[in-house]
C-alpha cells in the first residue's frame, strides 16, 4: 500500500532541491548529468508503478521510453509539427502502446509477464531500427525543444533545461504519488498481492492492468520525450532491451515499490556511472556487482533500506508485532 | 531452382541445425526452471565462456576435440560455484530477484571475457573429419553442420532416456511435478537439484564449443544468444524436455524460413511468435505442471 | 586495452613531467571513441595511431589527449562531445568510429565550429548533403571504397554478382555504390539480400539462397564477428569453389582474418588500406607500429595515424585556434601509409587510392594481403554538399 510518509516527502523534496541548487553551481557537463539523472528517474518512477505496486515487471519500459522519443522527434522532425502538440502526442501515443501491452500480457505472470513485455518491446526496437522513413540506425537529427519564450523562458539554456527537467520529474511524481495513493493504486496493490481473491470479488483485473501499464507508458513516454529534446536527436539505441534491464537495476538499486527510491537509485546511478566511467571502461562490471550485492543483501536498495529501517523501529515502538515486509519477501509470498 | 526441391531441403537441414542448437543451449535452462524455479539469464553468458574455453583448448592442443571435453567441464565447475556461491540462496527469492541478479552477473561475465580474451572476435577451425561437404540423399550440406544435427538428436534422445527410464529421470520428474512432496518421499532434491543444474550449465558449455567453428566468439554472443534462448523455453513451456524441443523447432524453423521467405519481417517474426504463443497460451505451449 | 592506454597516458605524462615540467600543453584533443562495446578494437587501433603520429612528430609533449568513450551509442557520444567542447574546450574533436554517432554530433559540431577529424565513419551524408566546413574527414566514405570494385570487377570478366550486407545504413550505402556502378559498367546483380543486422549469426539460409542463383561472384559488407561468421559459412556451403567472395575489404580486415583462418583464402576485395603496401612511406610506419604496439597496423590505425598527421600538419601550418585548424586542414596534402592523399575542399572527404587485395597464405602460413590492383585518387562526387 502506497503511503505518502514524511520520509518519502523530505526525501524526494531534498532530492529535487539538491538538483536546482547543483545545476546552478555546476558546470556545462553537470547539468547535462542532471538532465539525464531526472530523465532516468522519471523511467524509474513510471517502472516502479507497475514494479513495485502492481507486480508487473516489465521488460519493455526502455522501448516505451523510446517511442515516446520517437514520437516527438518523428512529429517535429518530418512533419513540421509543433513541439508543444508533438509533446502531447508522444504522451497519448506511449499511453496507449502501455495500455495495449497491459490488456494483452494481463493473464500472463512472473517470468512469462517478463519475457512477453520483453518481446513487445523488442518488436518495437526492430520496426524503428528497420524503419527507413524514421532514419533506421542512424536515427533522426534536429528535434527542436520546446518552445517556451512566451513565457519568457529560453530552453535552448542549458540550465534552463535542467530546471525544466526537474519540474517535470517532480510532476511525475506527484502525479504518480497521486494515482497509487487513490481507489485506483489500492486496487492495483490488491491485485498484486492476490489476484484470485480481486478476481473473486468481481473485479475485471485486466481493465485495472492495462489502466496501470498505460498510466505508467505515458508518464515513460513523457520522460522520453524531454530525453530527446535534451540530446536533440534520436536513435534505436534508446529502445534496445538492454535499456529496459538498466531502468530494472536503477529501480531496485533505489528501492523498489518505494517511489522515491527509484529516483534516488537513477541519481545515484547517473553520477556514479561518470565517476566510474572516467576510471575504468570496465564499469559495467562494478555495476553488475553492485546489483549483485543490492539483492543477496535483501533487496531492498539504498533508499527502500533506510526506510524500513525508520518504519521497523517506530512500529516496534507502537506495536512490537508489525513489522513492514521487504519486496523480497513479499515477492517470496506472491511467487509461492 | 527455387522450386528444386533440394534447395527447400538445405535449408530444412539449416533449420534443424539452428534447432539443435538452440535445443542445446535452451535444454539445461529449461530444466532448471522446471526442477528449481530458476530463472538464469547468465545462461548465454556460461554458453560464452564454452565457446572461449573452446577455442583456448583448442589453440593449446592443437585438437578441435580437446575443447569439446573441456568447454562442458569448465562450464560446469563455473556452475558449480556459482550455484553455491549465489543461486542457492537465490531459489526462493522469486523471478524478479533471479533475473536481476543473473542479469548482474552477464555484466560481470562480458567484462572478465574482455579482460581475459580481449575485444576481438576469435574463433577456431572445424575438426578436420568434419570438415568439408557431404552428400546426403543428392543434397550437399557441410559436413560440420551435419554433425551439430546428430549431437543435438544424440542428447535429446539421451535426455529423453534417462528422464523416462532411470530412477534418477523418475525423480527429477517427481521433483518438477512437486518438490515438497517429492522431499517426503525420501527424495534428496537438494543433490538432485545440484545435479540438473551442473548438468544445465555442462550442456551450455557444450553448445558454446560445438558453435564456434560456425560462429565465432566475442564478448557479447552470450547476450545476443541469450533473447532466442528465452524465447524457445518460454514458447515450449518451461520445465519440460518436450517443450525445449517443441520451442527449438518452432524458433529454429521460424528463424530460418522467415528468412528465406519473408526477409522483410523476419527479425520481427520470433518475438510475433512469443507474443502470439504467450497470448494464448500464458504459460507456453507444453509447460511442466498444468 | 585499458592498460596500453592507461599505460600510454602514463608514458606521456612521465615523459612531459621529466622534461619540462613546468611546459603547458599548447593543444587539446579530444578523442571521441568507442572504449567498450562492440568497437572497443577499431577504438583501439585508432587512439594508437594517433598517438604515434603526433610521437614521430616530437608533438606528444605539446597536445593533450582527453580521451572519451561513445559506447557506440549516438546520445552518449554527442553528450560526450559536448562535455569536451564545452567543459574541456578542446581545439579539435577525433573520431567517431559510428557514423551514427557522427550523424549525432553534425549540427553540435557546426554550430560550435569545433572541427571533427572524422577517423573511421564513413557515411556518404557526412561529406555529402550533411557536409560542414567543421566535418574533415581522412578515413573513407562508404561509396568510396566499393565503387571502384564495380568496373574493376567487370572487367575481370563477372557478370553476374549477388550481394549481401547487413540491414543497416552502411550496409545499404556499401552495396548500393557497387551495384549502381558494377550495372553502369554493364554487368548483372542477380540478386540482394539484406540481413538482420547484429543478429544474424547464422547465414546459412542466406547462403542457401545465394548459391541457387549461380551467380559468377559474390559481393559483400560484412564488418568484425559478422564477417568472421560469414567468411567462414561461406566457405563451409562451399561457394568459394562457384563464386569468388568479393567485398568492401573490411571483410578480411588484417584484425579478424587470423580468426577467419583459410576459409578467407582467396577473397578478393577493395579497401584504401593494406599492410603489404610496397612503399617506403608504409616500410617505416608498419615498422613503427611494431615496434610501438608489437603487432600489425590494421586500416584502423592508418585513419588514425592520418588523423593525427593531418592535425600535425595543420598545426604546422600555423593554426593555433578552432576556426583555423578547420581551415588549415582541407589544404593537408601529404604522402601517407597508404600512398599520397588530399582533402577535397568540396566535400572535405580525403582523396585516396583503393587498393584491390586478394587474401593468400603467405610464406609463414599466417594469411596476408596480395595487391592485385589499384585505383588511384579516387575521389567522391559532391553529392549535394554546399559548404
Amino acid at each position: 500500500m502506497f503511503r505518502q510518509s514524511l520520509l518519502k516527502t523530505i526525501v524526494i523534496l531534498a532530492l529535487l532541491g539538491g538538483g536546482v541548487v547543483y545545476t546552478f553551481f555546476t558546470g556545462y557537463f553537470g547539468k547535462e548529468l542532471v538532465i539525464e539523472a531526472a530523465t532516468l528517474a522519471i523511467l524509474a518512477i513510471s517502472l516502479d508503478m507497475v514494479a513495485g505496486y502492481g507486480g508487473m515487471i516489465s521488460l519493455c519500459h526502455g522501448a516505451i521510453f523510446g517511442i515516446g522519443a520517437y514520437t516527438f522527434a518523428a512529429l517535429t522532425v518530418l512533419f513540421g509539427v509543433h513541439p508543444l502538440l508533438a509533446f502531447a502526442a508522444a504522451i497519448v501515443a506511449t499511453a496507449l502502446f502501455g495500455a495495449v501491452v497491459g490488456a494483452i500480457t494481463s493473464r500472463t505472470h512472473g517470468i512469462f509477464f517478463i519475457m512477453a513485455t520483453l518481446a513487445f518491446g523488442q518488436m518495437a526496437y526492430v520496426t524503428i531500427f528497420e524503419s527507413r522513413t524514421l532514419g533506421g540506425d542512424d536515427g533522426l537529427a534536429g528535434v527542436p525543444r520546446l518552445d517556451l519564450s512566451a513565457i519568457g523562458i529560453d530552453l535552448m539554456n542549458s540550465t534552463n533545461f535542467a530546471l525544466f527537467a526537474i519540474a517535470a520529474l517532480a510532476l511525475v511524481y506527484v502525479i504518480a504519488a497521486f494515482v497509487l495513493r487513490s481507489g485506483f493504486g489500492r486496487t492495483l496493490v490488491g491485485i498484486h498481492v492476490n489476484e484470485a481473491r480481486m478476481k473473486a470479488v468481481g473485479l475485471t483485473v485486466w481493465h485495472y492492468k492495462a489502466a496501470a501499464f498505460g498510466i505508467s507508458g505515458a508518464l515513460a513516454g513523457l520522460g522520453g520525450a524531454i530525453a530527446a529534446q535534451q540530446t536533440m536527436f534520436v536513435s534505436p539505441e534508446l529502445l534496445v532491451w538492454m535499456v529496459s534491464g538498466t531502468v530494472l537495476m536503477v529501480v531496485i538499486f533505489g528501492g523498489i515499490g518505494t517511489l522515491v527510491g527509484p529516483a534516488v537509485g537513477a541519481v545515484v546511478w547517473v553520477f556514479l556511472k561518470h565517476e566510474i566511467s572516467s576510471i575504468t571502461v570496465h564499469w559495467h562490471m562494478i555495476a553488475g556487482a553492485v546489483l549483485i550485492i543490492t539483492i543477496v543483501a535483501g533487496g531492498r536498495g539504498l533508499y527502500g533500506q533506510i526506510e524500513y529501517m525508520i518504519e521497523n523501529r517506530r512500529a516496534k515502538q507502537k506495536q512490537p508485532d508489525e513489522t513492514n515486509v521487504s519486496p523480497l519477501a513479499q515477492e517470496r509470498e506472491t511467487h509461492a | 531452382m527455387v522450386t528444386d526441391w533440394s534447395y527447400w531441403a538445405v535449408q530444412t537441414l539449416n533449420g534443424l541445425q539452428l534447432s539443435m542448437l538452440l535445443f542445446l543451449l535452451s535444454v539445461g535452462l529449461t530444466v532448471i526452471f522446471g526442477l528449481l524455479h530458476f530463472v538464469n539469464l547468465a545462461h548465454g553468458a556460461l554458453y560464452g565462456l564454452g565457446a572461449y574455453i573452446g577455442i583456448s583448448a583448442a589453440a593449446a592442443t592443437g585438437s578441435y576435440w580437446a575443447g569439446f571435453a573441456a568447454a562442458p567441464i569448465v562450464v560446469a565447475l563455473t556452475g558449480m560455484l556459482l550455484y553455491l556461491g549465489l543461486m542457492k540462496r537465490m531459489r526462493q527469492a522469486g523471478p524478479m530477484n533471479q533475473v536481476l541478479v543473473t542479469l548482474g552477473l552477464i555484466f560481470v561475465f562480458v567484462d572478465v571475457f574482455r579482460l581475459i580474451w580481449g575485444d576481438l572476435a576469435i574463433g577456431t577451425a572445424a575438426p578436420a573429419i568434419f570438415s568439408g561437404r557431404s552428400d546426403v540423399f543428392g543434397v550437399v550440406y557441410p559436413t560440420y553442420r551435419l554433425f551439430i544435427i546428430a549431437l543435438g538428436a544424440i542428447v535429446m534422445a539421451a535426455l529423453a532416456l534417462v528422464l523416462s527410464r532411470t530412477q534418477l529421470g523418475a525423480m527429477i520428474r517427481a521433483g518438477v511435478d512437486n518438490d515438497q512432496m517429492a522431499a517426503c518421499l525420501g527424495v534428496n532434491v537438494e543433490r538432485i537439484f545440484f545435479i540438473v543444474f551442473c548438468v544445465g550449465c555442462a550442456l551450455a558449455g557444450l553448445a558454446g564449443a560445438v558453435a564456434v567453428p560456425v560462429f565465432s566468439a566475442h564478448p557479447d554472443m552470450g547476450t545476443e544468444i541469450l533473447i532466442s534462448t528465452l524465447i524457445v523455453v518460454v514458447v515450449g513451456g518451461m520445465g519440460s524436455l518436450r517443450g525445449a524441443v517443441a520451442g527449438s523447432f518452432l524458433v529454429g524453423f521460424a528463424q530460418t524460413f522467415g528468412a528465406v521467405l519473408v526477409p522483410e519481417v523476419a527479425s520481427l517474426l520470433i518475438y510475433a511468435l512469443l507474443a502470439g504463443v504467450l497470448v494464448f497460451r500464458p504459460t507456453g505451449l507444453f509447460p511442466a505442471r498444468a | 586495452m585499458l592498460k596500453t592506454i592507461t599505460g600510454a597516458v602514463v608514458c606521456a605524462t612521465l615523459a612531459v613531467a621529466a622534461s619540462a615540467p613546468a611546459a603547458a600543453q599548447d593543444y587539446k584533443v579530444g578523442m571521441l571513441l568507442p572504449y567498450s562495446g562492440v568497437y572497443a578494437a577499431l577504438g583501439k587501433d585508432i587512439d594508437e595511431g594517433f598517438v604515434l603520429a603526433l610521437e614521430e612528430a616530437g608533438m606528444a609533449d605539446q597536445v593533450e589527449i582527453i580521451r572519451e568513450d561513445t559506447e557506440v551509442k549516438p546520445p552518449v557520444g554527442l553528450a560526450k562531445a559536448r562535455k569536451l567542447v564545452l567543459e574541456d574546450q578542446v581545439d579539435v574533436l577525433v573520431g567517431p568510429v559510428s557514423s551514427g554517432v557522427l550523424g549525432a554530433v553534425r549540427d553540435f559540431v557546426d554550430q560550435t565550429k569545433t572541427p571533427i577529424i572524422v577517423a573511421n565513419a564513413g557515411n556518404d551524408e557526412a561529406t555529402g548533403e550533411n557536409c560542414t566546413p567543421y566535418i574533415v574527414r581522412v578515413s573513407f566514405s562508404n561509396s568510396q571504397v566499393n565503387r571502384p570494385m564495380g568496373q574493376w570487377m567487370y572487367d575481370q570478366g563477372i557478370r553476374k554478382v549477388y550481394t549481401m550486407a547487413p540491414d543497416y545504413a552502411a550496409g545499404r550505402q556499401q552495396i548500393g555504390a557497387f551495384a549502381e556502378a558494377f550495372k553502369a559498367a554493364g554487368g548483372e546483380i542477380v540478386g540482394q539480400e539484406f540481413t538482420p543486422f547484429r543478429t544474424t549469426q547464422d547465414f546459412g539460409p542466406y547462403l542457401s539462397a545465394a548459391q541457387a542463383t549461380e551467380p559468377d561472384a559474390v559481393y559483400v559488407f560484412y564488418a568484425g564477428s559478422e564477417a568472421i561468421n560469414f567468411v567462414k559459412q561461406y566457405d563451409a556451403f562451399g561457394l568459394n569453389d562457384t563464386a569468388t567472395l568479393h567485398g568492401s575489404g573490411f571483410i578480411n580486415s588484417p584484425l579478424y582474418v587470423d580468426a577467419q583462418g583459410p576459409a578467407a583464402v582467396g577473397t578478393v576485395a577493395s579497401l584504401h588500406y593494406i599492410p603489404t603496401l610496397d612503399t617506403p612511406e608504409n616500410k617505416t610506419f608498419v615498422e613503427a607500429v611494431q615496434k610501438r604496439y608489437e603487432r600489425t597496423p590494421s586500416e584502423y590505425t592508418v585513419q588514425g595515424y592520418d588523423a593525427g598527421r593531418s592535425f600535425v600538419e595543420a598545426i604546422k601550418s600555423g593554426a593555433t585556434d578552432k576556426e583555423a585548424i578547420a581551415k588549415a586542414l582541407p589544404t593537408v596534402e601529404y604522402v601517407s601509409p597508404r600512398g599520397p592523399v588530399s582533402i577535397d575542399p568540396a566535400t572535405n572527404n580525403i582523396v585516396q587510392n583503393m587498393y584491390i587485395y586478394e587474401t593468400v597464405e603467405g610464406d609463414d602460413g599466417k594469411l596476408t594481403q596480395k595487391l592485385i590492383g589499384t585505383v588511384e585518387n579516387v575521389k567522391d562526387p559532391v553529392n549535394g554538399c554546399e559548404m
